[in-house]
């Protein structure tokens, strides 16, 4: 990391985050917390898992980005039957050519939405991890980069646990954030209802970044300096959740990462060179609360979230700011 | 960089339950050496408060008219209690430990801690004021220990900002339905290092080292005769040394190992080899029982007195006197351990007293509830105790053939008893008439060779006295057996004679240097009346004794015959004889000595340091005055390289020291600018503020070195800004 970011990089970026923060604004109403969140991840270069009720406004929150950030975008809706090959593509054998030649799947885009994800068994839930992690998929032993920017939106439904798999621990590690979309207000559900769009392909929306920009972002975000006080503060929080009694086990040094990459984004997104400890404290509940369980599980999947949450609030408030 | 876990909320809780039912438990215990009765009462509260900290759901299992009745039973209790007893203290000390399960088996505000706290220290204190015994002395350690971690405790569950929950009826608290002990306990041991270990054992020294100093510095007084704690207590003695002895009462004391008495003596020389401490003289026979007749209690025993110190009839010696310090264990007698005359007696507190010049004994009025001491200047050990006054009256009663009226001589026998007995005295005498001495050591002869020691005896069956039927008998008996039946024989042979109980040896401790006599040392011989020494001479009868009455074996000249004890028991009681000695016994005196002698050290170590001070610059001087030459020169040098060399690697050591995060944890402190503005950041907290201050604040604050502004102007900015909300503020509560 150098100790120097020009000036002007800073402005710039803060000027790109705000033209694709406008922009999404334009489809997604009254949700400028949402929208400020996924820019975040997306400057970070994380991936987001939205948990909520269906018809709220995912695939529209993900399409939007994908839009303005001038990237492919493609879905994948998540079933019992899905295969990991659905998800990733195919070595089908070419009788021109005579050898085998891969048939890229759905995964090969920059914003991939994941609908529904704990629907599919866990193997083809598997197939994601190493895209997720490494950007690329590997068949036949061929490594096949996706795009760059690659970006995993996966939702589902945390109501309905009829038929589901949920989630693997080492999967949850690997989203960056977990968001909670809820309903809008009624003054913007009022606008929604009033706009004769139907579906997210009837969305009209100018990119007004190119995926280049977005890369950029993604370095630039990398390069934002953090004061080993925060550095500290950061440890300080994940030592708690360790420590907790409430929790089965602590945070992985990856969510401790995960924490400090984040808050690097959102200084960026607010357009300093630095991260406050400010920073730190909006986004532990978001990058924390998946991948923490209670070491007494409750039966009810939102009130377990709920617990978490109130125990998380009570170790940040326990912990001083650094001064 | 490793990080120390902290111990949360619920694991703070769990630890204020343990160590309040600690707390519990540890004052109750004090019952254990109190004598006060309330063992059951102290058996259901260590089980109830013992379940209830291992199981904290149980309270909310109580159901809440239990709370709502408890307070009227208590004092219902109380009350009925005081009007039983009809004594003052006991009720208390039942009601507070009623308190104390009460408030052990409920779950508890901090007040209620608090009161846990209060309710202990009273037993402890309470306790340690009627025994004065060691016990008190590790308990109020413990006790200490424990309160101050419980307030600590308290302290940072209070800091940690969550209620102490549970209410009586409302359910469990969280942290009572999560409990997990091993799990508590093994974060408690991650917790726990060596630098919170360190600052408990400083924090625990220093309150223990400021009770030390105001205990060395506070004026004396004494805490019995002004709290007159004693009064509202009655206690049981012992009865084998009492004024009443009936056969079998020694030999019950026998059976316990425990400390009775502890003996300090300035010169050791002087205690023979095997002491007979003398207490309760006994010359009156009926009935198989000996009693201190009431004629001799009349004609020998002052009148009840009340003083510190008492004048005895030996005559002192114009050498160096030689002082004993007794300390008497609470619960053995009234009557006094000595082995002869003395020349004064001092007790450490007034006491109420009457004294037997005659006997050589002093008795007590009250059978004393702690430890008693007294040091006793000049005692003699005595094998024959002088008396005149019954050689006059021997005398006057051969001449006038008056019927023998003294108790000494009375043989309240039957025919048949007086018969038998006539019967061994012309066995034993056969046909001379011998002395005092000689009919003793063939009394002594004629009985050790008839009875096997033994401390399971019996009388055997058949009519008549039980002494003279063992008498006459083979049965094994015991030190009491042997004593009463050499008074009857001497008593047939015309000669006087009485029993005397008391202690006979004892060991040398060798951690503390002092004797101790313990209850199992318990004896009883005889004394018979010579009159060709015109004193009572001791005659001990009991096989293993020394049946020899006269030889004076001192421990200097039989030093190899003492008994020195090195065990774990002498071990434990060379403390209590440090308590005693150190403490307990620590009168004006005691205290101006120590003080003079802190006094003396300090002046003389300041002397020291001073001459040595005085020495060097002497010594300086003169060797800036020898003349210079490039040798002296270069030493010189040389001395001031190593000291750079050294002052360097000492701050370079500092500075790695500080770097390994060890003492100075917080980073930040070290750069002087990002905490001048993490400071102004604090101050400005909450006020509204232009934002490009903040902005250039939270830059210096948390920012990158390169690119950040000059500190000065921001922080002229950031004073203004502060001035002006304070003056605003000002302005507007005027």
């Amino acid at each position: 990391m150098s100790d120097f970011v020009q000036a002007g990089q800073i402005s710039a970026a803060k000027e790109m985050v705000e033209r694709m923060r406008a922009n999404m604004r334009q489809t997604i109403k009254g949700k400028d917390e949402v929208v400020e969140q996924v820019l975040v991840c997306v400057v970070a270069g994380g991936h987001l898992l939205i948990e909520d009720l269906p018809g709220v406004g995912k695939t529209t929150l993900a399409y939007s980005l994908a839009r303005s950030m001038d990237c492919d975008f493609s879905r994948v809706q998540f079933t019992s039957d899905l295969l990991p090959g659905d998800v990733t593509g195919v070595a089908i054998y070419d009788e021109t050519v005579k050898e085998f030649v891969f048939k890229k799947g759905p995964v090969f885009a920059n914003v991939v939405l994941a609908d529904e994800i704990n629907r599919a068994t866990p193997k083809t839930q598997s197939a994601l991890l190493e895209v997720m992690d490494r950007a690329r998929v590997t068949v036949d032993g061929v490594a096949h980069p996706v795009g760059a920017p690659f970006m995993v939106f996966a939702t589902q439904n945390p109501v309905d646990y009829e038929g589901t798999f949920p989630l693997p621990e080492s999967q949850m590690d690997r989203f960056l954030m977990r968001l909670q979309m809820g309903y809008p207000e009624s003054g913007d559900e009022l606008e929604i209802l009033r706009s004769t769009r139907a579906g997210y392909d009837a969305i009209r929306l100018n990119a007004v970044v190119t995926r280049e920009d977005v890369l950029k972002l993604q370095a630039l975000a990398g390069e934002v300096f953090v004061e080993e006080s925060v550095l500290d503060y950061i440890l300080k929080i994940v030592t708690a959740t360790r420590t907790e009694a409430d929790f089965r086990a602590g945070v992985s040094v990856r969510g401790g990462l995960a924490l400090r990459t984040a808050a690097q984004a959102r200084a960026l997104v607010y357009g300093r060179d630095f991260v406050l400890p400010d920073d730190v404290t909006a986004l532990v509940a978001l990058v924390f609360a998946h991948r923490l369980g209670l070491a007494r599980p409750t039966s009810d999947a939102l009130e377990e979230r709920r617990a978490v949450a109130a125990v998380l609030k009570r170790i940040v408030a326990a912990i001083p700011l650094p001064v | 960089m490793k990080r120390r876990p902290q111990l949360n909320h619920d694991e703070l809780h769990q630890l204020r339950w343990l160590l309040g039912g600690g707390l519990v438990l540890l004052s109750t215990a004090t019952v254990f050496y109190m004598e006060i009765d309330a063992w059951t009462l102290m058996f259901v509260t260590a089980a109830a408060v013992g379940a209830v900290m291992f199981w904290p759901t149980l309270p909310a299992r109580v159901p809440a008219w239990v709370h709502r009745l408890a307070f009227p039973v208590i004092v219902a209790f109380f009350l009925g209690d005081l009007y039983l007893t009809g004594e003052l203290l006991p009720p208390i000390v039942r009601l507070d430990i009623l308190l104390l399960l009460y408030r052990g088996i409920s779950y508890r505000q901090r007040r209620d801690d608090l009161q846990i706290i209060v309710l202990g220290l009273f037993l402890v204190v309470v306790a340690g004021v009627l025994s004065v015994s060691l016990v008190f002395a590790l308990q109020i350690v413990a006790f200490t220990a424990c309160a101050l971690a419980f307030l600590l405790n308290l302290t940072l569950a209070d800091a940690s900002g969550v209620k102490a929950a549970g209410d009586a009826g409302r359910g469990p608290p969280p942290w009572a339905v999560q409990v997990q002990w091993g799990r508590l306990f093994r974060r408690l041991r991650e917790v726990l290092d060596w630098r919170v270990v360190t600052l408990g054992a400083l924090l625990f020294a220093g309150v223990v080292g400021v009770s030390a100093l105001l205990f060395l510095a506070i004026p004396r007084f004494q805490l019995e005769n002004s709290l007159f704690l004693e009064r509202f207590m009655t206690r049981k003695a012992r009865t084998g040394f009492s004024d009443s002895i009936k056969f079998g009462d020694v030999t019950d004391i026998l059976q316990d190992n425990s400390l009775a008495l502890s003996v300090d003596i300035t010169d050791p020389t002087q205690v023979p080899a095997q002491p007979y401490w003398r207490m309760v003289v006994l010359d009156e026979y009926r009935d198989g029982t000996f009693r201190l007749s009431t004629a001799l209690r009349a004609a020998t025993f002052s009148p009840e007195r009340g003083d510190v110190q008492l004048r005895g009839v030996a005559r002192a010696q114009p050498e160096e006197p030689v002082y004993w310090t007794f300390y008497l264990e609470a619960g053995v007698s009234r009557y006094l351990p000595l082995t002869g005359r003395f020349v004064q007696l001092r007790f450490r507190e007034r006491q109420n007293f009457r004294f037997a010049d005659r006997l050589g004994l002093v008795v007590l009025r009250d059978e004393p509830v702690s430890m008693t001491a007294y040091r006793v200047e000049g005692l003699m050990a005595m094998d024959v105790i002088p008396d005149r006054q019954m050689g006059a009256w021997l005398e006057r009663a051969t001449e006038s053939g008056a019927e023998q009226t003294s108790a000494a001589l009375k043989l309240e026998l039957g025919a048949d008893d007086l018969g038998r007995l006539a019967r061994v005295v012309a066995e034993i005498k056969a046909g001379m008439e011998p002395d005092v001495e000689e009919f003793s050591r063939r009394a002594v002869a004629w009985l050790q060779a008839r009875h096997r020691y033994s401390l399971q005896s019996r009388a055997p069956p058949g009519a008549g006295d039980p002494l003279v039927r063992w008498l006459d008998s083979s049965e094994p008996g015991h030190c009491e057996l042997y004593a009463g039946a050499l008074v009857l024989l001497a008593r047939q042979a015309g000669y006087p004679a009485r029993i005397v109980t008391g202690f006979k040896g004892g060991s040398w401790n060798g951690f503390s240097n002092n004797f101790t006599v313990r209850n199992s040392d318990a004896h009883a011989w005889c004394e018979v009346y010579d009159a060709a020494v015109a004193g009572w001479r001791r005659v001990d009868p009991t096989p293993g004794g020394s049946a020899d009455t006269g030889s004076d074996t001192t421990a200097a000249g039989a030093a190899g015959e003492r008994r020195i004890d090195r065990s774990w028991s002498a071990r434990i009681d060379s403390l209590r004889v440090f308590w005693y000695r150190r403490i307990v016994n620590f009168d004006s005196r005691t205290q101006e000595e120590a003080l003079r002698a802190v006094k003396s050290a300090t002046q003389e170590s300041g002397r020291r340091v001073r001459a040595a001070l005085e020495d060097a610059l002497a010594r300086l001087k003169a060797w800036m005055a020898e003349p210079w030459d490039l040798r002296r020169l270069l030493q010189l040098a040389g001395g001031a390289a190593a000291a750079v060399a050294l002052a360097w690697l000492l701050r370079n050591a500092r500075l790695a020291w500080r770097d390994r995060g060890m003492f100075w944890r917080r980073r930040t402190a070290q750069d002087p600018v990002r905490r001048e503005a993490g400071r102004w950041l604090g101050r400005l907290q909450g006020l509204p503020v232009e934002p490009a201050l903040r902005a250039d604040l939270e830059r210096l604050r948390y920012g990158p070195l390169a690119g950040r502004p000059p500190l000065a102007p921001v922080v002229r900015r950031a004073r203004q800004a502060w001035r002006a909300r304070h003056e605003a503020r000002i302005t507007r509560e005027n």
